[in-house]
């Protein structure tokens, strides 16, 4: 009898001690033919070892239950007649109906260069957020300056960063009007919060070794930066600067559409005056235009970092051509590596997201 | 039912293996491994030892010839039937193979996955008797009280004696093990092929082992299948395999590389 | 006699100070030119920003005309109306429930999606093109145009603002979620589906424990995107703080827009903190 109170033979993997199950009987010791009378695992005699109790992670259950309280109060407490739900997809199917069926291609002209406009603003504004922010984020760098100087400039980035883009411009916008102009300004004071936080992290992520060897050998201040840092830091900064650029192109569309100019402004007027056709027309240029900068950016910022051209099959091309050329048999646990050699996208996105 | 399965016969029959690369794994092997035998496949890397185990279980697809687990043909078979065979052969893997972030019970009890339905599983809601023998194959590997820890937590034997036991929760005909001890220092390793000897003589199982030390193939393998570039050089007991034996296999003479360290200690 | 080989440069290059076997006769690489790539470069972007400039009709002239007016604001600005606050509550509770609500269904359709659009988890190449096209067209609409839309559809209010925000997190969701899953160790599901498994099975059992830490991480970093997104989308009418900002401006009572961007200002900070506690502990 062991300590758990299973007796062997009720126990099918323990051929030991009692008489043994018949074989074709359930368990694994019956399976095949097996050998009744050899003990399994253990010397005859021995208990198993005792088995340990399902454990109850406390912590995890309340804070389940917490955040469960919470949603369901939010669904519960807030303003909306959950029964008219119920019409919301016939309507929405509705509208697409009016939207891309068909779209107004005869618009195309205007909306390229509505596009073009919204474009011209985002590269604009994170042109100004670079120039702004690259000597603000040196200065910002943990061993290059003192404590006073950085805290100040981090918490200013810090504030920047947790201002939407949205409410800088209607700031901006209240002030000077609604141009595309302002709202390049309103990208390039949204994007100094984050391109300067970047900066910093970037700066201070750089392997100390160079920085050590350039003070070793008698390096100024700004000599250190030069040689030890900045070669070391520029892909990454070169990268997200390109990154930046492509969460730009989200805002400017997104200013557009309180006024600012641009493609977000041509999809507004259409909204509010239901011209539903040239909305799907604007709503297909916003996404292709959006899917084409990302593409692009993103094949240049491996390019940055990792020296090659990731174009869409030159991954597939080349594991062929090293494999035809080495002639190697696969060994069961080595994976070729993913065609996204920078590993770039996944954090990376996740600031994209953060604009 | 004095014989509720036939034990499991494997049979090769003019097998080749051709990767999409061009490379050719296996070379024409026929041979017939009987239920309960115990076999060590050896041989340099890439003569093919992997790709023999593997193409057991379909995990690698045979270009010609028929494979014959007990009664099935694995060529071309795919879908349900691949993954019915499957559930009844047992396989470890080199890298242990566990899901690192989750339970060690959860992970022996992956094995019983080709008998659960997909609502069980979706929701995890096991049945008992899986946990039950999810339980006694942890007992049978000395390891039962892990149970509830978390598979990263555990050392490499520890986490091969786990995958031995996720195999064991299948109740397989057949167990494979691609290298099974090429992540583990020697005294482990033996620990884990004795698991293996044990089961192989206790439960009758057909074990059919991939190994890289030749002294381990020779002291627990009944059988060596000597691969050398995809063609089955050698097929007899240990015993039987000397000098030329080796030659033939590795193309020189033996080394001290391809016993393992501190062989002239080892434990009897 | 020398007891080691001692540099003897090829004829015809520099002397230098290397260590290299006579027997070697190769000339001295030459330093690659990289100045003119850099200089093509360098110059493609400077006719951009021209063209941009040109664009957007950049005039300086403008801001120093309106600096007046600007400054006068920012002052305004720096002095927020805290009597307002109780008057914001309203719209900072509506905020709030549409941040809860938009996460919570988005990440919950996006677990099984993003099993679906990723390589590891979903073996049909066709489903997954599919489904990350769908995902990345999804992606490429801001959450303000989401709003925007579902405004004039289906009316305003937080409904609205809860179809945008769900809309615009399942693209954002999906897209972490997948390429979370397609960096993680395969073991377990090797071994699951060398068991008999099907890939449904496998996935559930052996990869879900895999990305559940990433899954949990990136859940927090949508809600606290959201609570971004639900502060502006009432700009456009969908609710929360944004239409009290939209209000407030259209007035220019700049005092009150103070504290309700001091308001936005405070929850984010806090949130920031909060999450990226939370977050350094669920590294495992």
């Amino acid at each position: 009898m062991t300590p758990l109170g299973t007796t062997p033979a009720a126990d099918p993997l323990r051929v030991a001690e009692a008489p043994p199950p018949a074989p074709g009987s359930a368990g694994i010791g019956s399976t095949v033919g097996s050998n009744p009378d050899s003990p399994a695992g253990l010397p005859p005699g021995i208990p198993p070892a005792a088995r340990p109790k399902r454990p109850h992670r406390r912590l995890r259950q309340v804070v389940w239950a917490l955040v469960s309280a919470v949603v369901v109060a939010a669904f519960w407490s807030v303003d909306i007649s959950w029964d008219s739900l119920g019409h919301a997809p016939a309507r929405l199917v509705h509208y697409i109906g009016l939207m891309f069926g068909p779209p107004a291609w005869g618009q195309l002209p205007a909306a390229v260069s509505a596009t073009m406009l919204s474009v011209a603003m985002a590269w604009f504004g994170t042109m100004l957020g670079i120039v702004i922010s690259f000597p603000l984020s040196l200065l910002a760098t943990r061993g290059l300056t003192p404590v006073w100087v950085r805290w100040p400039i981090r918490g200013f980035f810090a504030v920047l960063r947790a201002v939407p883009e949205v409410v800088i411009a209607v700031l901006m916008l209240s002030v000077t009007g609604l141009t595309a102009y302002t709202g390049a300004l309103a990208i390039a004071l949204g994007s100094i919060g984050t391109l300067g936080k970047w900066g910093y992290e970037s700066f201070e992520a750089v392997d100390r070794g160079a920085i050590e060897a350039a003070n070793a050998a008698g390096a100024s201040r700004a000599q250190v930066m030069r040689w030890g840092v900045w070669p070391n830091a520029q892909p990454d900064v070169l990268a997200f600067w390109l990154y930046r650029f492509e969460i730009s192109v989200r805002a400017s569309a997104i200013l557009g559409l309180i006024g600012a100019g641009g493609i977000g402004k041509m999809l507004m007027d259409n909204i509010q005056f239901r011209v539903w056709d040239v909305v799907g027309m604007l709503m297909i240029t916003v996404v292709a235009i959006t899917m084409i900068i990302d593409q692009l950016s993103g094949m240049v910022r491996i390019r940055i970092i990792t020296g090659r051209w990731d174009l869409p099959f030159a991954a597939r091309l080349r594991r062929r051509r090293t494999a035809r050329a080495t002639a190697s048999a696969p060994d069961g646990t080595a994976r070729a590596a993913a065609s996204d050699p920078a590993g770039t996208a996944n954090s990376e996105d996740r600031r994209k997201a953060e604009e | 039912m004095s014989q509720a399965q036939q034990a499991a016969d494997i049979a090769f029959d003019h097998v080749g293996v051709t990767y999409p690369n061009g490379f050719v794994g296996l070379d024409d092997i026929t041979l017939r491994i009987g239920g309960g035998e115990m076999v060590a496949v050896v041989g340099l890397s890439g003569a093919g030892k992997s790709t023999l185990v593997r193409t057991i279980n379909g995990l690698v697809p045979i270009s010609s010839g028929q494979i014959t687990v007990g009664d099935v043909g694995l060529k071309g078979l795919r879908g349900k039937g691949l993954r019915t065979v499957r559930s009844e052969i047992g396989m470890i893997f080199q890298s242990f193979n566990l899901a690192k972030r989750t339970t060690v019970i959860n992970n022996v009890l992956m094995g019983r996955l080709y008998h659960t339905p997909a609502w069980r599983a979706l929701l995890a809601a096991w049945k008992r008797d899986d946990v039950e023998l999810a339980m006694q194959a942890l007992e049978r590997v000395e390891i039962v009280h892990k149970a509830y820890a978390k598979a990263s937590e555990l050392s490499g034997g520890q986490q091969q004696r786990v995958a031995i036991a996720r195999s064991l929760a299948q109740r397989p005909r057949v167990i494979l093990a691609d290298e099974p001890t090429a992540s583990l220092d020697p005294p482990t390793s033996h620990v884990v092929m004795r698991d293996l000897q044990r089961i192989n003589a206790d439960l009758g199982i057909t074990v059919v082992v991939n190994l890289h030390f030749l002294d381990l193939a020779r002291r627990y393998g009944q059988r060596l299948l000597g691969l050398r570039e995809g063609r089955l050089v050698f097929d007899g007991p240990g015993a039987d395999a000397d000098e030329g034996v080796f030659e033939s296999i590795y193309g020189r003479s033996l080394t001290a590389e391809d016993m393992l360290p501190g062989h002239q200690q080892a434990a009897v | 006699m020398t007891t080691f080989p001692i540099a003897v440069p090829p004829p015809g290059d520099a002397p230098g100070i290397a260590t290299r076997h006579p027997d070697e006769h190769r000339p001295w690489p030459h330093k690659p030119r990289t100045w003119p790539r850099a200089l093509v470069i360098a110059a493609v972007i400077c006719a951009l920003t021209a063209w941009s400039a040109i664009a957007i009709q950049f005039d300086p002239a403008t801001l120093i005309r309106n600096a007046h007016n600007a400054s006068r604001t920012l002052v305004q600005l720096f002095q927020p109306d805290y009597t307002f606050i109780p008057d914001t509550a309203g719209a900072l509770l509506e905020t709030v429930q549409m941040a809860v609500i938009g996460t919570a269904v988005s990440v919950a359709l996006a677990l099984p999606i993003s099993f679906l659009a990723s390589r590891v988890t979903n073996p049909s190449t066709v489903v997954l093109g599919v489904a990350r096209f769908i995902m990345n067209v999804i992606r490429s609409i801001p959450d303000l145009l989401y709003a925007a839309v579902f405004v004039t559809v289906i009316g305003t209010g937080a409904i609205s603002g809860v179809f945008a925000l769900v809309l615009f997190d399942l693209g954002i969701m999906v897209k972490l979620i997948s390429e979370a899953l397609d960096g993680l160790d395969r073991g377990g599901q090797e071994a699951a589906l060398a068991s008999g498994a099907t890939w449904l099975k496998a996935d559930r059992i052996a990869m879900l424990p895999e990305v559940a830490p990433s899954y949990i991480s990136q859940t927090i970093y949508v809600f606290e995107l959201n609570i971004r997104a639900s502060t502006v989308i009432g700009l456009v009418g969908a609710g929360g703080l944004g239409m009290l900002i939209d209000k407030v401006r259209t007035f220019y009572q700049y005092h009150y827009l103070s504290t309700i961007i001091l308001e936005v200002l405070v929850i984010i900070l806090a949130l920031e903190l909060l999450s990226s506690a939370s977050r350094k502990r669920l590294l495992i």
